[in-house]
């Protein structure tokens, strides 16, 4: 590790990558992989992540790995090719291998369309009418959206010790929309709240398998959505039903917990912190100055870069500009708010490790890096 | 001018009260529910609690009675649906109420359509409706075709996952000139597009008009893939439906 810290002493490096050159800060000495952990923890960086905590594959990046959707959600090798381009092509400080939501459903015998190349798996059918009919297959984790998943994420632990895995899992409240219906889940929570207690209660172990299953195979923190989005529900409804259930998750997840919940968010943001998330990944809807006022210190925050209008329909000027004002509200680190559309250029995607690098570079108290002092030589790298 | 207390029924006086902000919409609420019969003012009630049995056998005896289907439509059920998408818009209610609610107005609604159809009313305009390619939702736009429909359109609804050819085929078939794309998801919004640049292909863009909406739809994505115009809600859908109407009758 002696080796690797004495970079500290050198100008800027261009570390070449398949052709594109990252330009790396003086005195970085995290890699992507600690420095995302410190992030998520709010603790100390040399420069603030950019990360995936969500999909950012695009339809360049499956022609860069060769690995194309639909193959790819249902095959380790190849979702692990193209999970890597996230670090390799964007320079990204984390990878998330799982692309899609069909993960737990598919393999709780929901009726999953896998999708063509430009179009994301869904599930098409709802299996399920009653809790009391509802049951773990005992091959659950062996079932092929998991045995991808999982082996997958086992690659890509191999193939970069330094980089950050991010596992996603679909919490009950979420598994419940595939396999019960969004329409008729929604709908129970006030004609039958029982109900959906008792579906929330069932669903719920199958969640926790696959969030340690993940983290087994080699991911170091685990993105959980659930999602209770203002769209759909109060901020009471994520407290009656959820709220007890997550602050359960959070400590019997044994890893480090993201948390996901789509849309303008800022009503509820506060039972997500209570529930003990040690990260929320929120969207573009929520100000970062407002949830970070809200958060505190109780539970970090990442995300919040616009995918319809920014990072889709926009320019790589107009994304670095975007990040950088999401920067200036001082959040732990930026990530696309969500799956980023397929035909998102990858070009304009670049912008977000360039200018989570250019504004730290700016950042540096007293000339340092982001915050706080390296650590002693011997103990870095 | 009415006052809130011409409303006989307590309920809907107290959810004017409580819920209602825009002084235009106060004015007209209490100018339509002082206006309608008690009977009318009790099938909005049974809408707004979502009672779906209560709605059913109100709309029969009401039809029984000899109350017109277009009244009870439009002072009962319509008229009900216009307090829970206020009460929605502005956070009061969220998604599952408006299910609940949307539950029991079909359940009025099956009574009052068959007859509608059959005296041979004239809908203001055709609407394909879908949901776009990739994309299985379609809550809000089911909210959306059921006020529509009260609001004396005539839907096709496509369902989910609308290929840009099944919506061109759609309007080719029902000579319709209004279209309706729904979307939930980032990754599925750019289908928009292509559904509009399938209608300039088959050289139809001129005469049609879209209508765009959805969670994460903005007016100004709608703007970016060629749309017409952007309904936030199902409200804003059927007067968003209803001047894009003007424009292509």
């Amino acid at each position: 590790m002696g080796g690797a810290w004495k970079g500290l002493a050198i100008s800027p490096a261009k570390v070449k990558r398949r052709g594109e050159n990252f330009t790396r800060l003086t005195g970085e000495w995290m890699t992507p992989r600690r420095r995302f952990l410190s992030a998520l923890y709010g603790g100390r960086v040399d420069k603030v992540p950019a990360m995936t905590l969500s999909s950012v594959i695009t339809l360049d990046s499956m022609e860069i790995a060769d690995a194309w959707f639909p193959e790819a959600h249902l095959d380790a090798e190849k979702m692990a090719r193209l999970a890597a381009t996230a670090h390799e092509e964007l320079g990204l400080d984390t990878i998330m291998p799982v692309f899609h939501s069909q993960l737990e459903a598919d393999a709780l015998d929901a009726a999953t369309w896998w999708g063509t190349v430009d179009n994301w798996p869904a599930t098409d059918d709802h299996v399920l009418t009653d809790p009391e009919d509802f049951k773990i297959p005992s091959d659950y984790l062996k079932r092929p959206s998991f045995e991808a998943a999982l082996g997958a994420i086992r690659l890509l632990r191999k193939r970069y010790p330094d980089v950050g895995i991010v596992g996603k899992v679909y919490g009950p409240w979420s598994v419940g929309y595939h396999l019960v219906g969004i329409e008729n889940f929604l709908m129970d929570t006030i004609l039958d709240p029982d109900k959906i207690r008792r579906y929330l209660e069932v669903l719920l172990p199958a969640s926790m398998m696959s969030a340690h299953a993940q983290l087994e195979a080699g991911a170091d923190a685990v993105m959980w959505a659930d999602h209770a989005n203002r769209e759909l529900v109060s901020p009471e409804t994520y407290r009656d039903f959820l709220l007890e259930m997550h602050k359960g998750v959070t400590v019997e997840m044994g890893g480090p917990s993201i948390f996901h919940c789509c849309g303008e968010t800022t009503d509820r943001i506060d039972y997500f912190a209570e529930a003990g998330w040690d990260c929320f990944h929120f969207e573009s809807q929520v100000d970062p100055h407002v949830a970070k006022e809200i958060a505190g210190e109780r539970m970090s925050l990442m995300g919040n870069i616009n995918n319809p209008t920014t990072l889709f329909s926009g320019t790589y000027e107009d994304t670095y500009e975007a990040c950088m004002k999401v920067l200036e509200a001082g959040i732990n680190g930026i990530a696309p708010e969500g799956s980023v559309p397929l035909g998102t250029k990858i070009d304009v995607l670049r912008a977000l490790a360039d200018s989570a690098r250019d504004y730290s570079d700016t950042h540096r108290p007293d000339g340092r890096l982001v915050v706080h002092d390296p650590p002693p030589a011997g103990n870095g790298g | 001018m009415a006052q809130l207390s011409d409303i006989a029924n307590e309920f809907i006086r107290s959810e004017i009260e409580e819920f209602l902000e825009r002084p235009e919409e106060i004015e007209r609420n209490v100018a339509l529910f002082s206006r309608v019969s008690p009977a009318m003012q009790d099938i909005a009630e049974a809408l707004i609690e979502g009672d779906n049995v209560a709605v059913d056998r109100m709309t029969r005896e009401a039809l029984d009675g000899g109350v017109g289907a277009l009244e009870i439509m439009d002072d009962g059920l319509i008229a009900g649906m216009g307090i829970v998408g206020i009460k929605f818009r502005e956070g009061y209610v969220f998604v599952p109420e408006v299910l609940v609610s949307a539950r029991a107005m079909k359940a009025g609604m099956a009574h009052i359509e068959p007859i509608l159809a059959a005296s041979g009313v004239d809908p203001i305009g055709t609407v394909i409706m879908g949901t776009v390619q990739g994309d299985l939702h379609d809550i809000g736009k089911n909210l959306c075709i059921m006020m529509l429909r009260g609001g004396g359109f005539t839907v096709i609804d496509l369902g989910v996952n609308t290929s840009p050819a099944e919506f061109v085929a759609a309007v080719e078939e029902h000579h319709a000139h209004l279209i309706g794309m729904s979307a939930l998801l980032t990754t599925t919004m750019p289908n928009m597009a292509k559904t509009v640049e399938a209608f300039k292909d088959a050289g139809l863009r001129d005469s049609v008009r879209f209508m765009v909406g959805g969670a994460p739809v903005t007016p100004e994505f709608g703007k970016d893939v060629g749309a017409d115009g952007y309904g936030k809600d199902a409200l804003a859908c059927v007067e968003l439906a209803k001047k894009l109407a003007v424009e292509v009758n």
